[in-house]
């Protein structure tokens, strides 16, 4: 990747299994815990943050995906200075871009610091999801689609939209219908398992079997639009995600080495309606072309290959999203994905291991935090920090991770890779 | 670790018996007889024992059986759990049915026996067996709802075999996702004994203060910014007068520490009790739910001083507005200071109620258990309350902590403790303290 180096100093998620609505506490408090933690982590103090922006040296990056419906709240950048007077002068914005809202905040983070205009960056990912009912969750969910094409009418938009790329990937593929949602299912569990050694997951207590997972349409598995179960859906969840870049200069002033290393970046996107994106990859072996070239860009600009890669974080708002991540990751062809689930391989202990964190599922997903998280849960596989669910072969941390976090029905796609 | 593959829960029709046989079922993803007094009643708790962990599939899991087929459940089980009526005299004849129902087994393969009990004595429920069993008779105590409550006190007896409860306590927490804390048998045990010492000192104190509103006044104090979902004296209505008669009893005849006059129950919970009103479960207790004839519901306490019930009171008190304005904003450090340098009389009842129930976890949790982390646990994942080691953190640490219970504090409870071995090795809860202190009254 050109330009300056980028290192992650450290940062923070909160808790996702708390329901900041039921604490009744506001979106500030749930920024005020996320940067006083992710400061914590990374040793820095609001007085460094002050001295640094004396000299312009810092700079702040929001993203969220849609405050003015949950929280009734706008100009989110700005709204940092309400967290502490440190903030006061610090250029800081909001990016948006639906669930990729956090991915497309990093970006233009790393470019600033990769310009050399900045020497830290503060990048903050966050969602209050439980302000309203699920139902209408679903519906200001919604306006990550083309919303007035595409959700007049449904109640669930996504599950609806991603139950279709299940049925799209069938039958592009050839696929058996029931083996393939019975890999889904196994995705599901997979998740929920991993959820179980991470401390900050939502679900880390709930209990998920793939009889359970397997089995849609029942009470306890209730279809979610026409095609998937609950077990295959991501979370509701309140959460914020904080990063903290630095340039070169800036860990050399702090006397740190060997911090994870931002190795290369993608970023495609695809059209807007997903029948749209349907015709236009009828002719291309893989069924969301702009995700795979996401990829292939991210692994260009780092010079390496799925090969080299030694642990994934992927957007798994639904099983069917993940098991499309897997070939777009170069992990299998494009058909054969079932492979990579039935044989372990993207288990916590398997060859590329998937989701060490949970995911989208299993640790939860406030929406315009999951970037942040699963960039922060990719560094913390980097620098041996992840704890109960730090993945090690032969002895050894690894040595490149790779993420990819998406928007709407694949539409932003957003891939980083980091190591060492 | 004790491989578990078959389980019998005896008493499996109750509330715990069959949340407790769900949990064996999702997470041990074990075989499951379940025993009641008829078929229909086992096979109905099937059901909604599932639904307590959302998980239909472990249904097939679970299989309904009455007490005629003990006998054949218990040879074929790796652990029978108990979860029958909290009563001696029950208690002790099914313990004894399973005693013979174990007849025949061989020492070989020692199959794990466990009571549900939150406070009848595992030594003397051991007792009722022939000596080569009793070693493997232990205290499993859940909370409810234990899908939610993670809890899982593991109580050794006068004669457990180490090994074994050691390899149960391995199963519990790896394999059930259960917080396992090891505690001696003791009454009551430790979560009961130390919410149940908070919530019987709050009934007294609504009895010292019924001029001032009394039950509802001292919930107010306590409310959800103090750290905890539900209110001592509601939590009291929840369990039930008569439960909650039964376990302070047990405290205060059984046990000697400096707190001992402490589990007293107040004269006038004696009288609800005798009263049949014993709670949210009887329809009336300390609180009631009056419905009106066109469908309105009012909630009422009952008033200690007029012995009859009148409607709640919206109490408004100046440092809890205050606080939850504070915790609102993630104000945290701001808030907790208000509280410590508000001179109101509510407030001194609030913060003088946070530190002796951090006193007295650090005492008894010492004496019964594995010192103040166990009392973390069991109060965080049993209760649901900000545990104790968290409420230091909330204070501002050990050195605010000691200052303030020298400040606050009367004689019998300076000398309970060390406030300066407290001071020097207090180490942050690994209970973050700011999820249980909530921004509501």
């Amino acid at each position: 990747m050109l330009g300056n180096a980028v290192y992650v100093l450290g940062g923070a998620q909160t808790d996702f299994e708390r329901n900041w609505t039921k604490e009744g506490k506001s979106e500030v408090a749930l920024l005020k815990e996320a940067v006083d933690d992710a400061l914590l982590s990374a040793g820095i103090t609001y007085g460094d943050i002050s001295r640094l922006n004396e000299d312009g040296r810092v700079a702040c990056f929001v993203g969220n995906f849609i405050g003015e419906r949950y929280v009734d709240q706008g100009h989110l950048g700005a709204l940092l200075t309400e967290v502490h007077p440190a903030f006061y002068g610090v250029p800081s914005a909001r990016y948006e871009a639906a669930c990729a809202s956090g991915s497309v905040a990093l970006d233009a983070a790393i470019s600033k610091i990769r310009l050399d205009d900045y020497d830290l960056a503060i990048v903050v990912g966050w969602e209050l999801m439980k302000t309203v009912s699920s139902k209408e969750c679903g519906d200001i969910l919604g306006r990550a689609a083309f919303y007035r094409k595409e959700c007049p009418g449904v109640d669930f938009p996504f599950p609806t939209l991603f139950g279709q790329l299940a049925i799209e990937t069938v039958n592009k593929y050839g696929l058996d219908r029931d083996a393939y949602f019975d890999d889904l299912a196994m995705i599901s569990v997979i998740n929920y398992e991993n959820a179980k050694r991470n401390p900050l997951a939502q679900t880390r207590k709930w209990f998920m079997d793939y009889e359970e997972a397997s089995h849609r349409g029942t009470e306890t598995n209730p279809l979610v639009g026409e095609t998937l179960g609950v077990a295959d859906c991501s979370q509701v969840t309140d959460g914020a995600a904080v990063v903290f870049l630095a340039s070169e200069r800036m860990i050399q002033e702090l006397r740190l080495k060997n911090l994870p290393r931002v190795k290369g970046f993608g970023h495609r996107t695809a059209p807007m309606i997903f029948a749209n994106k349907m015709i236009e990859s009828r002719q291309n072996n893989y069924i969301l072309p702009w995700t795979r070239q996401a990829i292939l860009d991210a692994y260009g600009r780092a010079g390496i290959g799925v090969e080299d890669v030694n642990v994934i974080e992927t957007h798994d708002c639904f099983t069917s999203s993940e098991y499309v991540a897997i070939s777009s990751f170069g992990i299998t062809d494009p058909g054969n994905e079932f492979e990579a689930v039935r044989d372990g391989r993207i288990a916590f202990d398997g060859s590329m291991p998937i989701n060490p964190s949970g995911g989208l599922i299993g640790c939860g997903h406030p929406v315009g935090a999951s970037g942040v998280r699963m960039f922060l849960d990719i560094s913390k596989q980097i620098a041996g920090t992840a704890g109960d669910y730090q993945v090690v072969r032969n002895g050894e941390i690894p040595e490149n991770a790779a993420m990819l976090n998406i928007g709407g029905t694949a539409t932003t796609n957003y891939v980083f890779i980091v190591g060492r | 670790m004790l491989q578990i593959d078959t389980v019998t829960v005896v008493g499996a029709n109750g509330t715990m018996g069959r949340n407790i046989s769900a949990i064996f079922a999702s997470f041990g993803a074990a075989t499951v007889y379940m025993v009641s007094r008829s078929i229909e009643k086992s096979t109905a708790a099937i059901e909604v024992a599932s639904k307590s962990v959302r998980a239909g599939s472990i249904a097939r899991r679970m299989v309904p059986k009455d007490y005629g087929s003990l006998v054949e459940c218990v040879s074929e089980s790796d652990l029978v759990f108990e979860a029958c009526a909290e009563n001696w005299e029950v208690k002790s004849a099914v313990h004894r049915q399973i005693a013979s129902a174990l007849g025949g087994l061989a020492d070989a393969n020692p199959i794990a026996i466990c009571s549900g009990t939150s406070g009848l004595s595992i030594t003397d429920l051991a007792g009722v067996y022939p000596e080569q069993y009793r070693s493997h008779v232990f205290g499993m105590h859940f909370f409810n709802p234990p899908y939610q409550m993670s809890l899982c006190e593991l109580i050794r007896s006068r004669y457990a075999d180490e090994a074994m409860l050691c390899k149960l306590s391995a199963y519990a927490s790896k394999k059930l996702l259960r917080t396992t804390v090891l505690v001696d048998d003791s009454p009551a045990f430790l979560g009961n004994r130390i919410g149940f010492q908070f919530i019987n000192d709050a009934l007294r104190l609504a009895e010292d203060h019924r001029d001032s509103g009394g039950i509802d006044y001292i919930d107010a104090i306590f409310g959800p910014f103090s750290g905890r979902a539900m209110a001592p004296i509601v939590t009291a209505d929840f369990v039930g007068l008569d439960v909650h008669k039964a376990i302070v009893d047990n405290v205060r005849s059984n046990t000697f520490d400096f707190a001992n006059q402490s589990f007293e129950l107040p004269d006038y919970v004696e009288g609800l009790i005798e009263n049949g009103q014993l709670g949210r479960k009887a329809g009336s207790g300390l609180y009631r739910t009056k419905v009106a004839s066109d469908g309105r519901k009012t909630r009422e306490v009952w008033d200690i001083s007029h012995c009859s019930y009148r409607p709640i009171n919206r109490y408004v008190f100046p440092f809890a507005i205050e606080m939850c304005d504070l915790l609102h904003e993630g104000d945290y450090r701001e808030a907790f200071d208000l509280l410590e340098t508000n001179r109101s009389v509510e407030a001194k009842i609030c913060l003088e109620g946070l530190l002796k129930y951090v006193i007295y976890s650090y005492v008894i949790s010492d004496v019964i258990s594995n010192g103040i982390s166990s009392a973390d646990d069991v109060m965080a994942t049993g209760f649901n309350w900000c545990p104790p080691s968290a409420v230091i953190d909330a204070l501002g640490g050990g050195e605010r902590f000691a200052s303030l219970c020298r400040e606050r504090l009367d004689a019998s409870w300076l000398s309970a403790i060390d406030l300066n071995c407290i001071a020097e090795s207090h180490v942050p809860s690994f209970h973050d303290y700011r999820r249980f202190v909530k921004a509501r009254r």
